[in-house]
């Protein structure tokens, strides 16, 4: 696993030409069209040679993303986007998971031990 | 007069002031915090982590349901509502304000 998950990739499985506007669309979570109709439109706006040169360059200096991604989830697809993007938003997310967790296992918690003393004093009384 | 004081401004500008400029955000960028590959691995077991213990809590959740619909409210106010026959036990623990 030394593959990062940070990194851009051409992504060639959703390829039309090269594969670069696929892994902008697997970088970042926009879906993949917008993405092309953004850069047909800036091309033709006025950045003919500038679109061009940028796709040329991105296509061959950016790696091809690794076999091993290939079988990710979505979800997990979705969480390295967000990672991506902002990695303290997802360390905040998990966080507040975890708390989510504890409170939830409070609660539990707060119910085995009262019924067990319950059950303790039902037995007091048995005797 | 011109002819000496512009290159004296200029020059300086261009060969000091200008490789200092991007030197300074070189190392800026360098020494940014980056998710190393170890940072990365970390980040993904805690997200595994919780997605598993919440699926664990959610089947938990669900057997104390299926025990005890209102077990929740018993761990709030044990008293109050146990499940056991209010009349035998030896005294009902009011709650306060009642």
């Amino acid at each position: 696993m030394t593959a990062r998950h940070t990194k851009f990739y051409l992504d060639k499985e959703n390829k039309k030409w090269k594969g670069v506007c696929a892994g902008i669309a697997d970088y970042t979570g926009i879906d993949v069209t917008i993405i092309r109709i953004g850069l047909v439109l800036l091309t033709f706006v006025g950045g003919f040679p500038w679109t061009f040169i940028a796709y040329w360059v991105a296509a061959w200096l950016a790696p091809v993303k690794p076999r091993e991604f290939a079988v990710e989830t979505p979800e997990q697809t979705k969480f390295w986007q967000g990672v991506r993007a902002s990695p303290a938003r997802t360390v905040r997310d998990v966080r507040s998971r975890f708390r989510e967790i504890d409170r939830r296992l409070a609660e539990v918690e707060t119910y085995v031990t009262s019924s067990n003393s319950r059950l303790a004093r039902e037995i007091e009384q048995l005797r | 007069m011109e002819e000496i004081i512009i290159p004296i401004v200029v020059v300086p500008i261009l060969f000091i002031g200008l490789p200092w400029l991007v030197f300074h955000y070189i190392t800026r960028w360098k020494t940014a915090a980056t998710l190393t590959t170890d940072d990365e691995r970390l980040m993904e077991e805690l997200y595994d982590l919780a997605r598993r213990l919440d699926d664990r809590m959610c089947s938990i959740e669900r057997i104390m349901t299926a025990e005890n619909p209102n077990w929740r409210q018993i761990a709030c106010d044990p008293a109050s509502t146990g499940i056991e026959d209010l009349g035998r036990s030896p005294a009902p623990a009011r709650r306060i304000g009642q």
